[in-house]
């Protein structure tokens, strides 16, 4: 796992009256185990891949407490894990990246949900949602109404995200009725602090078995007819209760306003940004005291139409804060009025009217469409200096862009120095150079980097481990055979079944190239199954070596499942990795053809090496340390190095001669000496400008003399 | 700003470089003072090198005068409302500019001079960097006060990361209510490389006082062409050129340059123009005329200073062994190149039938280690056999390019000396090795064969479309704009169409 969690672990052990310090995630972590939870599940993914990882490296302390953590090897797996909720009392928590993570888990979900629970039930979900997202942009609360589960949205400072795990766990066990709850990006990473209970080891847990399981109860099986009645359990009686334990338990907050005559309604999640948008029209103060009274949801769904109608009571408009679309929650508050007093409250509503309908909501936004609201129905309002302050915005921008002429060139991340998956596009790129452009269906992980310069390529993306689905339909209708590409994580996760064992079965004509990396590298470099052993990293003579050959459960996979060409290549080797994809793309072979591209996580590599290395100095041992180079007077500034690789360490300088006025090649510190320059100068016949040094730290006597000697000779005939 | 509300920091940085421990570190700062304090982050793919954001909000009251009351903290910037921008790189700084966060009213700008150059910038053929000198201009224009200095170098001299040192530089910039002392007993409870950190922390404390009380920080990347127009470019010239082959050849360089010059007086006899169209042909007729070939590679590789400058680069101590490995592939084409015109022309025509059957092209893949007694000598060898240059298929082929290169030049100064000018520019098209220069060459010849007799406009938009894109889609668009023919496809070799395709 990319990064160590050993001070988030110590802090999951605090007790009643201490305070603990850290990110939402954490948090959110730590209620559960004083939520009595007694097992966690999920696949990692931002932003609450923290989560998991912090359970999983915390194994020894959920051992002392008796809770099983499981890394699920899909969302619906971790989905199908809530099912021990059904029959028995255990409070479970799973968590999972959304949209995507939950429409994996969709299955699972619906008859989870049909059912019911008998044990609170809570999925933690990380809404990828505006800046910082990388998934498709939609709605988790679709799921929630669809499958009438519940939905929590709670109000962004520690304090209240923790009350909201405790409550959530209540509310689902109050109506037996699962529950989201859902985080957005910058909540999931909010660093602040709230004071701790003690955590509750769980009544049943691994320390404290069941004897037996329980008995037979068709009522529990989401299989007919029995579904027909919890559709109708659903409405009659889970939902109810759920909406009087939120009323009860004061869940939905409303802050009290001076005037009354208008109000808003906001998420939870939002409140904050809301308080700044009001601040910014100087209507509210530092401690979110409005001019007019917010009902914040902590509870998303199901709304509680009496709590609507009462905030909405003898008010002229209320504005409604929602972000996404489409705007449920506005339109089941415009039914719930609609529906009363003849459909005549007296109150209008709003929110996507005058608020932006797509996008993430920044204070900015908000602040746009309050101003909206205000000027139509609180005009006396000073809002001069918001607006000139929205209008100031919007004028800098064009200055700016217009004093810099150009656009500013984009930033998306790419692949690390020394990833073994750049060399692999690479290699693509010079074999579509000799065979033409093949069809390339992407898919989900660090490998659709290559989707950006200096590759571009990929044209679908499908979902996580789909690449090989999405071209069943392509392949038949081209001439030449489509590519492709899916990384390890993508394999496991379903690209097996959904596409290895579909194209074998259909016999289709494909070529599949895995990039075997070990772990899943996009998220955090979570351990699969394909993960070489923690015995065979400790026991690696040489710590830089890729070890991820060890472990073969890919291949067998494969095999076992009938492939019969399969190809194994180091990813480094560009001019093997192309002559290879060549073969795939011309053979006469028909079938699934397979290539594993085989090279460690360059920074799980790195996490060995240079606590190794430093070891090695430090006990004043020989080190060979390997860094690339260009000379400066050999290169002509031409780049197509560049435009080979796309190395955050190969790089531009100036030429440093007076006759050559464009930038040459450099390669700067960083470089971890993974070999793709030679490779690619090599396989592409590049340009003879690139080196390869090894630095020999602390030498033996012997090499010394070699070494004189050699320097001796050389001089002799060297020139200056 | 009044006692209600926060104090706000942006800070921008890239994967890697330590902004979340930075922004931990601050909530820290904040916290042991007393005051309500909240970070956040889109930190991205962040271990990847993506651009990445941290945002802290500090409350100016300490919980103690608040007497339990909780502020309302934003998760996210206010464009125009920060107080303290930080950028570890200087595009980043200006894209938080351009996104509206920075206020010239109300933002202090702490932004590093120096680039880490986005993939985008590097792709160009030609030069694709974005200009600093206006990035800076932008930054300080924008901003209420602005302090830059390069932060890498700075984490680099001091054996620290950047966070280490923008913590110093926001210390320094005096924009947070806390003292330096607080600063650094949080970077020493923080219990990793303190030292280094706090070595970091003081250079940056130091640079970001020097910075905000003086002008911007020198530019890091220096404007194309500007060192060249100090320095005598002809005489320059003359030396590469003497060095790559002799005396004769360096005046067969003379020459070529006064028919430059002879042009240049024709078209413009006051001189209204200055001498920019023989100064600038002179320059790159230069770097053309000492191209790259297997024995001049061989010389540049084989030098005394060249073996100091990879020490230097890879970064060794003085007891340190160095092992050179050089990359070369040499194919037929330099083979070819060396022999007589006729039998390397032969063998260029034997090497294309080849390829056209669809065969890889030969070449012979060499890790030569230059350190090495036989390997250098090898080096040597090669380099000495420049008296043969002369006589090889490479140097006729290059000279009659270069000649017919010249003659439009030439021609086109006689019409216009604008037109003139912008052809003799093309002669930056000519580089690389192997296919990539035979691509650049192709490219240039076609531009001199249909784009000699256009006007000064069109050629100066072919060329710089040639050396922004290497695929040539923009070049060939340039062309047809001009009215010139798009040039031709190459044919590809057809090497695999699936059954019943076929």
């Amino acid at each position: 796992m990319e990064v160590s969690f050993s001070k988030e672990v110590r802090q999951l052990r605090l007790g009643a009256g201490e305070t603990l310090h850290g990110e939402g995630i954490l948090a959110i972590t730590k209620a559960l185990l004083q939520s009595g939870v007694a097992y966690v599940g999920g696949y990692q993914g931002a932003p609450v891949s923290h989560l998991l990882d912090v359970m999983v490296q915390a194994a020894d302390y959920m051992a002392e407490l008796g809770v099983h953590v499981e890394a699920c090897s899909n969302e619906a797996s971790a989905a199908a894990m809530l099912g021990a909720s059904i029959h028995y009392p255990l409070r479970g928590a799973v968590t999972w990246k959304s949209v995507v993570g939950t429409n994996v888990a969709a299955d699972a979900l619906s008859n989870l949900a049909s059912p019911g629970v008998m044990g609170g039930a809570l999925i933690i979900v990380g809404e990828d949602y505006g800046e910082g997202a990388s998934v498709i942009q939609e709605r988790s609360h679709a799921f929630a109404m669809k499958s009438s589960l519940l939905l929590l949205d709670p109000r962004p400072q520690l304090p209240n995200m923790v009350r909201m795990v405790e409550q959530g766990f209540a509310l689902s066990e109050a109506c037996n009725t699962p529950a989201i709850l859902q985080l957005r990006v910058r909540a999931c990473h909010v660093r602040g602090s709230f004071e701790c209970r003690d955590n509750l080891p769980p009544a049943v847990s691994r320390k404290a078995l069941l004897a037996e399981p329980a008995r037979f109860d068709y009522e529990k099986l989401a299989h007919p007819p029995a579904t027909f009645r919890q559709e109708k359990l659903k409405t009659d009686q889970r939902l109810p209760a759920a909406r009087r334990y939120i009323v009860e338990h004061g869940l939905n907050e409303i802050i009290a306003g001076r005037r009354h005559d208008i109000g808003i309604i906001v998420q939870g999640g939002l409140h904050n940004t809301l308080v700044r948008a009001l601040q910014q029209c100087s209507l509210a103060d530092a401690f979110g005291a409005a001019e007019f009274p917010i009902l914040a949801l902590n509870v998303t769904y199901p709304l509680v139409p009496e709590q609507i109608a009462e905030f909405c009571r003898g008010k002229r408009a209320v504005l409604v804060v929602e972000e996404g679309q489409p705007e449920y929650i506005e339109q089941e508050i415009a039914t719930t009025l609609r529906r009363q007093d003849h459909g005549n409250t007296g109150t209008a509503i709003h929110g996507k009217d005058l608020l932006q309908m797509a996008g993430e909501y920044t204070v900015e936004v908000i602040a746009a469409g309050l101003v909206k609201f205000l000027v139509r129905h609180a005009a006396e309002l000073p809002l001069a200096a918001a607006q000139d302050w929205l209008a100031a915005n919007a004028a800098r921008r064009q200055t700016v862009a217009a004093q810099l002429v150009a656009p500013l060139p984009p930033r998306p991340p790419q692949f690390c120095t020394g990833c073994p998956e750049r060399p692999v596009f690479s290699a693509l790129k010079l074999a579509q150079t000799n065979v033409g452009p093949v069809h390339i269906a992407a898919d989900i992980g660090c490998h659709s980097f290559a989707t950006f310069e200096p590759f571009g390529f990929g044209h679908t993306i499908l979902g996580y481990g789909m690449s090989l689905a999405s071209r069943a339909g392509v392949s038949p209708m081209l001439g030449r055979r489509a590519l492709a590409v899916m990384g390890d994580g993508g394999f496991w996760h379903n690209g097996l079944l959904t596409g290895v064992e579909s194209a074998l079965f259909n016999k289709t004509d494909a070529v599949l190239l895995i990039m075997k990396n070990g772990y899943t590298a996009a998220t955090g470099t979570q351990e699969i199954i394909s993960t070489p052993d923690e015995a065979q990293k400790a026991g690696a003579p040489d710590k830089r070596l890729s070890l991820v050959d060890r472990n073969q459960t890919i291949e067998r996979t494969l095999t076992g499942l009938g492939v019969t060409w399969l190809r194994t290549v180091p990813s480094y080797e560009v001019d093997a990795m192309r002559r290879t994809l060549e073969e795939a793309f011309t053979t006469d072979a028909g079938g699934l053809k397979v290539i594993v591209a085989e090279g460690e996580c360059q920074l799980e590599r790195q996490r060995r090496v240079k606590p190794w290395l430093a070891g090695l100095l430090k006990a004043g041992k020989r080190v060979v340390r390997v860094k690339y180079g260009v000379d400066a007077d050999v290169c002509s500034g031409d780049h197509s190095c560049i435009r080979l690789s796309g190395c955050p360490t190969l790089t531009l300088k100036d030429s440093g001669d007076p006759l050559k006025v464009d930038p040459v090649a450099s390669v700067i510190e960083g470089c971890v000496g993974c070999g793709l320059c030679g490779e690619n100068a090599h396989a592409a016949t590049l340009c003879p400008s690139f080196y390869r040094v090894e630095v020999v730290q602390n030498p033996g006597l012997a090499e010394r003399a070699l070494a004189a000697l050699r320097r001796g000779v050389i001089r002799l005939v060297q020139a200056e | 700003m009044t006692q209600q509300q926060p104090i706000t920091i942006l800070t921008a940085a890239l994967g890697g470089e330590g902004g979340g421990v930075l922004a931990e570190w601050l909530v820290e700062i904040a916290t042991r003072a007393g005051h309500p304090a909240q970070s956040t982050s889109i930190p991205g793919v962040a271990q990847r090198t993506g651009a990445t954001t941290y945002y802290v909000e500090i409350h100016l009251q300490t919980h103690a005068e608040l007497g339990g009351r909780t502020p309302v903290l934003s998760l996210a910037p206010v464009p125009g409302c920060v107080d303290l921008m930080v950028a570890s790189e200087l595009l980043e700084a200006v894209r938080a500019i351009q996104n509206g966060f920075v206020s010239p009213g109300r933002t202090t700008l702490l932004a590093s001079s120096g680039r880490t150059l986005t993939t985008f910038e590097k792709l160009a053929p030609g030069d694709g960097r974005f200009d600093s000198e206006r990035l800076l201009q932008v930054a300080a224009a924008n901003s209420r006060q602005l302090a830059s200095f390069d932060v890498a170098a700075t984490a680099r001299e001091t054996g620290t990361v950047p966070s280490a040192v923008l913590c110093g530089a926001i210390a320094g910039s005096g924009v947070l209510p806390f003292a330096r002392a607080d600063f650094e007993a949080v970077i020493r409870a923080s219990g990793r490389g303190v030292e280094a950190s706090l070595r970091g922390f003081a250079l940056g404390f130091a640079r970001c006082g020097a910075a905000l009380g003086g002008a911007p920080a020198p530019t890091p990347c220096v404007p194309a062409g500007t060192l060249a127009a100090q320095a005598d470019l002809i005489e320059l010239g003359h030396a590469r050129v003497v060095e790559f082959q002799d005396a004769a050849y360096g005046e067969l360089y003379l020459q070529r340059v006064e028919r430059l010059r002879q042009a240049e007086r024709r078209a413009d006899p006051q001189g209204l123009q200055g001498t920019e169209l023989a100064r600038e042909g002179a320059r790159f007729l230069a770097l053309w005329m000492a191209f790259d070939d297997v024995i001049r590679v061989a010389d540049l590789k084989s030098r005394a200073g060249r073996f100091a400058r990879v020490r230097a680069e890879a970064g060794a101590a003085a007891d340190d062994l160095l092992r050179i490995a050089d990359h070369f592939k040499p194919g037929v084409t330099e083979l070819a190149g060396l022999l007589p015109p006729s039998a390397g022309r032969r063998l260029l025509a034997w090497e294309s039938r080849r390829r056209q059957a669809g065969k890889a092209p030969l070449g012979l893949a060499l890790k030569l280690r230059a350190d090495s007694i036989s390997g250098f000598l090898a080096l040597r060898l090669l380099a000495g056999l420049r008296p043969l240059r002369r006589r090889g298929q490479r140097y006729a082929a290059e000279q009659a390019l270069i000649e017919l290169w010249l003659a439009a030049v030439e021609q086109a100064a006689a019409r216009d000396w604008q037109a003139g000018l912008e052809l003799a520019l093309c002669a930056r098209l000519v580089k690389g090795y192997g296919a990539t220069n035979e691509r650049a060459k192709d490219n240039l010849r076609h531009i001199v064969e249909h784009l000699a007799h256009s006007n000064a406009h069109d050629i100066a938009r072919a060329r710089s479309a040639a050396l922004a894109d290497e695929a040539g889609s923009g070049l060939d668009q340039a062309l047809l704009q001009a009215g010139a023919p798009p040039r031709a496809i190459k044919p590809v070799p057809v090497r695999w169409f699936k059954a019943g395709a076929r």
